[in-house]
């Protein structure tokens, strides 16, 4: 009955911040699981509601916590976080725990490994190939993080790629400075003159501590390439689908543009669109109905939201809106009869 | 004392919070009451993608400062722009300028270092304040990105300059974070909406902003507030939705409340579309709370 709505072994569940996409992916993920299917849902930065709607907390981050289960299928939940992942994956290719060590005790590993652009993306495509290969599930479905950036977890594996490969590492590997190597007078002096100018903009420690860190990581470099190589295929692969939720109302509309065309682009399945929060016809007037006009007003600035994106893919996508709920989904209840008012909207 | 008075007393406002809960807006009709006050304006976006323009009905600034009606301005700025501007300054023949921001390096760089591109933004922010005999602002508004830790942009020139100490980059960006946690000069306007999560955000912001800056925030709003139902209103399916959802933000105020005891007002959510007519409403609506 939810064919539509979970269509493979992976469901990528994309969105801007605030439109509902964790509460969404929870909600499918339950369903799955009533349905029989062995599912996993990786979330990032669950309310605290939704936390104890699922009943995980921060022991998440290490392991999947089993939800609930019934018949052959159960649901487990994991919580993404970038430095957790970033750590044990350089515990896992480090040739050897010294390797490790100077890793970890790298100043600039410490205070900004974490904050560095596209790793906390591409730290969640980690750890999703990682449950993936387990073999553990049938199903996973990824909540992806609530930025308008989100989509960079896409180019993730990319840039990794990229930066691996990069002029710049392979020069912070062979610097200039490094006097043990000969060098002919020109070379020298040139790099003098860089060397003065990085020096005056930037400070040398800064720079030391970035070259410190690459060369403690490259021994790492072969494993990340080849594994990011691997992810790059898995979210491209026949059996994963991209479920975009989109908020309600005709401004909301511009975010969901903007995801649609960066998923056709890199060429990714695109399933149906979720326009989240709709508000529903408040019938007519009541006399003392002073908050009917702005009912009203919202309910038509909903539909004008669904107009406007139908009009923008006719025939082409399935777009599903999901009415607003009184009441957020506060436990496995209220989150299966979300589910299951997903699932008739779908079959109508 | 209103807030709005504490506001126009600072230099530098910096307006954040989650994606998603009117921030530009919010950005929008600061900038408009404060102008009114005779103050000069510059409202600054940092989104690439433009809606600032369509708050305020004018034309899309394309990195151009456009006039937006008596005493502000608009202009929205991409900080790759703006960290080219400061190299091409600091290099002043334009051949190796060039040479240097088209290397793959450089572009490396400032993707990746840590703070750079917002410590640029707050950097041109407070040029325009400071530079030269008549600055062209008297006070400059900065619509912060939504990003999933909005206390970054806040932080970072702090963090780019122990990155890099010693350096006129790590002198200036620690000029700045001087700059921004003195609480006489500059402010942080949080914009949320009451419900779990925005609440959840700004929690966190608050108490960010307290431990790392050593001072709250000049202003908390909470945008699209429900009206309260009037009493005797009739039990259709639609006043219960409307009644739920206004339980749901006054608990959510009321938690805030619990861990703020600072200055926060109440925007009703309104019947308008995105534009200068809901500006202005909400304009009247915050003069009318703001006392």
């Amino acid at each position: 009955m939810s064919g539509g709505l979970l269509g493979g072994r992976l469901t990528v569940v994309v969105g801007a911040g605030g439109v509902g996409k964790t509460t969404l992916a929870a909600a499918l993920a339950l369903g799955s699981a009533l349905e029989g299917r062995r599912t996993l849902v990786m979330t990032i930065d669950p309310s605290l509601r939704l936390k104890d709607a699922l009943g995980v907390a921060e022991e998440a981050k290490d392991e999947p916590i089993r939800v609930m289960e019934q018949g052959s299928g159960f649901l487990d939940a994991a919580l993404l976080d970038a430095k957790h992942t970033f750590d044990r994956l350089i515990r896992t290719y480090a040739p050897d725990p010294e390797a490790a060590g100077r890793i970890f005790a790298n100043r600039f590993y410490q205070d900004m490994a974490g904050s560095l652009s596209g790793i906390l993306e591409y730290m969640a495509m980690e750890r999703l190939f990682e449950m993936q290969a387990s073999g553990r599930y049938d199903r996973i479905i990824l909540d992806t993080p609530p930025t308008r950036q989100a989509l960079d977890f896409l180019q993730a594996p990319e840039r990794m790629m990229n930066l691996v490969d990069s002029r710049a590492i392979q020069f912070a590997l062979d610097p200039w400075w490094d006097d043990a190597k000969p060098k002919n007078l020109a070379f020298r002096i040139v790099a003098k003159g860089a060397m003065e100018l990085s020096d005056r903009l930037i400070g040398r420690r800064f720079l030391l501590d970035v070259v410190e860190f690459i060369r403690a990581f490259a021994p790492l470099f072969n494993g990340f390439r080849s594994r990011a190589e691997e992810v790059r295929t898995l979210l491209k692969a026949a059996g994963t689908r991209f479920l975009l939720v989109a908020g309600p109302g005709p401004d909301r509309v511009p975010d969901a543009m903007f995801f649609l065309r960066k998923l056709k682009e890199t060429g990714h399945h695109l399933g149906p669109i979720l326009v989240n929060q709709v508000h529903p016809d408040p019938g007519p007037a009541g006399p003392e109905d002073a908050g009917h006009t702005l009912l009203r007003y919202l309910a038509d600035r909903d539909q004008r939201g669904l107009a406007l994106l139908r009009s923008l893919f006719p025939g082409e996508r399935t777009i599903i809106p999901v009415a607003l709920e009184p009441v957020p989904p506060a436990d496995l209840r209220t989150l299966g009869q979300l589910f299951d008012k997903l699932a008739a909207t779908r079959s109508t | 004392m209103p807030a709005l008075d504490r506001l126009a007393e600072r230099q530098l406002l910096v307006v954040t919070g989650k994606g998603g809960v009117g921030k530009t807006t919010l950005a929008a009709v600061l900038g408009r009451l404060l102008a009114a006050r005779g103050k000069r304006v510059l409202l600054l976006e940092v989104d690439p993608r433009e809606s600032l323009h369509q708050a305020l009905g004018t034309e899309p600034s394309g990195g151009a400062i456009v006039p937006a009606g008596h005493g502000l301005s608009i202009q929205n700025l991409q900080p790759a722009a703006v960290i080219e501007g400061l190299v091409r300054e600091k290099v002043p023949i334009a051949y190796f300028a060039r040479k240097i921001t088209e290397s793959v390096a450089f572009r490396q760089f400032v993707e990746g270092a840590p703070g750079l591109k917002e410590t640029a933004l707050l950097g041109y922010a407070y040029r325009v304040l400071h530079e030269g005999r008549k600055p062209s602002a008297d006070l400059v508004i900065v619509d912060a990105p939504a990003t999933g830790h909005s206390a970054t942009m806040l932080a970072a020139p702090r963090l780019l300059a122990q990155a890099a100490q010693g350096g006129q980059l790590g002198e200036m960006a620690a000029e700045l974070a001087a700059y921004l946690t003195d609480g006489s000069r500059c402010g942080v306007v949080l914009a949320t909406l009451a419900e779990e999560m925005p609440i959840q955000e700004t929690l966190e912001l608050i108490e960010l902003l307290r431990t790392q800056q050593g001072r709250p925030p000049s202003l908390v709003v909470a945008n699209g507030m429900y009206p309260a139902p009037p009493p005797g209103a009739a039990q259709t399916g639609a006043t219960s939705l409307w009644r739920a959802r206004r339980q749901l933000n006054e608990a959510e105020l009321a938690r805030l409340a619990a861990a703020w005891d600072g200055p926060l007002l109440e925007l009703p959510l309104l019947p308008l579309d995105r534009g200068p007519a809901l500006v202005e409403a909400l304009a009247a609506r915050f003069m009318e709370v703001d006392r």
